[in-house]
């Protein structure tokens, strides 16, 4: 690895803890420079990392074709290309990467680099089972959200060498006409703390003792597919084979029967705890911790415990 | 409006996933395949827009000719011929490379795909169609509409959601709500019979070599609490495991 780039999101122009640890990471692998390339503000003007950084800001608007792209492509010539996934990050890697006739491994969940070889797991069938591969050309790659980044070396902050920004290389002809944001929430793809709850809950009405626990942890809200078709929840919450795929460190399921379509968007979860009145429910053969019994009794009384100290 | 609809063909997800020990591959003995659930999204509405404003829809596939009895349900849901590329892909620029190939000899306006596929859960082969045909990507899209000479779009961001407009030719990775799924009506399984499936040679190799598939060991406590006890969850998520 001679020249690395990250491509990163910020947030209120700050770096997220991964990107941070991405960095740290290759910087183990002595790389001579450093680029960064921030998909939002930059407000840091340092970095931990085992020499100086150059940053590159893109500046808003859509990067989605081969014309606006084509700035970043010749910015990017010889570097190997590092992501943790991401919506953003993915759909901009598998670009550059085509564009720049480079191969993309995505969904990597360990990877070892011994003189000029990648060999890497990548995650496959949901976490269900993996791959290996070898590799020594692929220059684009991605990395699991749930990436093990412990045993990271430490590395000193290094001033930030330049920065400078980079627009499209030509006006798209593709036009925002609104964003959404969603606002007040956690987002669930970032969370480290979920509470989900399925159509056990029986009534949108009672979705007030979810928002309550996850309140009192500190944790983002999902659901299954069933209670975002019935409109019960907005979409974006749903989790599953078809909808969100998370991997917090605790998933706190309640009133989900556990159907593997469900499994397939949260078996990435580090701890999964089980509330269900069923006790034949499937899910309580994925969970670490199990509880038989009503959401309406256990929910409230795991709240006020919570708020209790 | 000419639209074609790349779909992968994948083990249902309630299939046990094992291994072949003669080969350390995952083993297809006994597996169930549909197409993939965002790929029967994405012909789903491609499907809607023949119907509603009239387009030719083609399907594509790069796999094995096992995948024929999938191929035919694409045809009966109102797809109008299919492509089947012959091989046995093993990495995303294997597919994109045979997918931009394909098109390379026959442009068409709009390239639908899932956003991913649910056995290699890459979410790529789009985005690396679109970057090696210069045409415009956006991914996931839940919301597609004709507008004027282009797409009216709702595309899920980090963080929220957009509505663009988006020129054409293009390559959209498509997820839920996006369309209905369907089901073949009995007319459409008959005249699936004699539309047509071109097969192609399969060409593109790969620097990347897969040496092994693993089964994921995800050993989980099942530890039960009984309801009486349920405050304890909290101390033990504090202590045992560090959560909290
Ligand atoms: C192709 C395909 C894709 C799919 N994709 C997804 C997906 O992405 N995500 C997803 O979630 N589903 C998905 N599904 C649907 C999935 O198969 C299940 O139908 C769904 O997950 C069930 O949702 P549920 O557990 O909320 O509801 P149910 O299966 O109805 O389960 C409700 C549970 O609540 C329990 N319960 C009832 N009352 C109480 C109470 N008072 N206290 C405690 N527990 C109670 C019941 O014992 C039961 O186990 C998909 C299906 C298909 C075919
Ligand atoms: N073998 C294949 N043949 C045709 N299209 C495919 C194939 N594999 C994947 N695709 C398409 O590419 C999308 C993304 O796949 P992936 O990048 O593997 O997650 C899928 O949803 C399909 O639409």
């Amino acid at each position: 690895m001679k020249k690395v780039a990250i491509i990163a999101q910020t947030k209120e122009g700050q770096l997220s803890d991964a990107s941070k640890q991405l960095i740290s990471y290759l910087s183990s692998f002595k790389p001579e420079s450093i680029f960064i390339v921030a998909l939002g503000e930059v407000k840091f003007s340092s970095i931990a990392a085992s020499s100086s950084v150059d940053v590159v800001h893109l500046s808003d608007g859509l990067w989605c074709d081969t014309a606006t792209v084509q700035p970043l492509v010749s910015a990017l010539d010889g570097y190997s290309v590092f992501g943790i996934k991401s919506i953003q990050v993915d759909n901009l890697l598998s670009l550059l990467a085509s564009i720049s006739s480079n191969e993309f491994v995505s969904g990597i969940q360990q990877l070892q680099y011994v003189s000029g070889s990648y060999s890497i797991n990548k995650s496959i069938f949901s976490g269900k089972a993996s791959l290996s591969l070898k590799t020594q050309t692929a220059s684009y790659f991605s990395f699991n959200r749930n990436f093990d980044f412990s045993g990271n070396a430490e590395f000193a902050e290094q001033p930030i060498k330049s920065s400078s920004t980079l627009t499209p290389g030509s006006a798209s002809k593709s036009t925002i006409k609104s964003l959404k944001p969603i606002t007040g929430s956690i987002p669930l793809p970032d969370a480290s703390l979920v509470v989900g709850a399925g159509r056990g809950l029986k009534d949108p009405g009672n979705w007030t003792i979810v928002e309550d626990l996850a309140k009192a942890l500190g944790a983002a809200t999902a659901c299954s597919k069933p209670v975002s078709d019935l409109n019960w929840r907005p979409h974006h919450e749903h989790v599953g084979q078809t909808g969100v795929k998370i991997s917090p460190n605790l998933y706190i399921a309640c009133g989900i029967s556990g159907a593997i379509q469900h499994l397939a968007g949260v078996n990435g979860s580090r701890v999964v705890v089980v509330i269900n009145n069923d006790p034949e429910a499937p899910f309580f053969k994925h969970a670490d911790y199990g509880i038989v019994g009503d959401v309406n009794d256990i929910l409230p009384r795991l709240t006020k415990k919570l708020q209790s100290h | 409006m000419k639209i074609l609809v790349c779909i992968s063909c994948v083990p249902d997800t309630t299939s046990k996933v094992t291994i072949d020990s003669s080969t350390s591959q995952i083993s297809t003995q006994g597996l169930t395949f549909i197409v993939g659930p965002y790929d029967d999204y994405a012909l789903s509405r491609a499907i809607e827009l023949k119907e509603s404003n009239g387009a030719e829809v083609i399907v594509l596939h790069v796999g094995g000719a096992d995948s024929e009895p999938l191929i035919r349900k694409c045809l009966a849901l109102g797809a109008d011929s299919a492509v089947r590329i012959d091989g046995f892909p093993t990495t995303s620029s294997q597919i994109s490379n045979s997918i931009v190939n394909y098109v390379k000899q026959n442009p068409v306006d709009l390239i639908l795909m899932g956003k991913e596929s649910i056995d290699y859960n890459s979410g790529i082969v789009h985005g690396l169609v679109a970057g090696a045909l210069g045409y415009t990507h956006f991914n996931p899209v839940m919301h597609l509409d004709l507008s004027g000479d282009g797409l009216n779009l709702e595309v899920e961001m980090d963080g929220g959601k957009m509505d663009v407009f988006c020129p054409l030719p293009a390559v959209l990775g498509c997820q839920e709500p996006i369309a209905e799924w369907k089901i073949p009506s009995m007319r459409g399984i008959m005249t699936a019979r004699t539309k047509e499936i071109t097969v192609l040679p399969f060409e593109s190799v790969s620097q990347i070599q897969i040496e092994k598939a693993d089964i994921a060991e995800t050993a989980r406590k099942n530890k039960m609490i009984k309801a009486e006890d349920a405050e304890q969850l909290i101390e033990l998520l504090r202590t045992e495991t560090n959560v909290l």
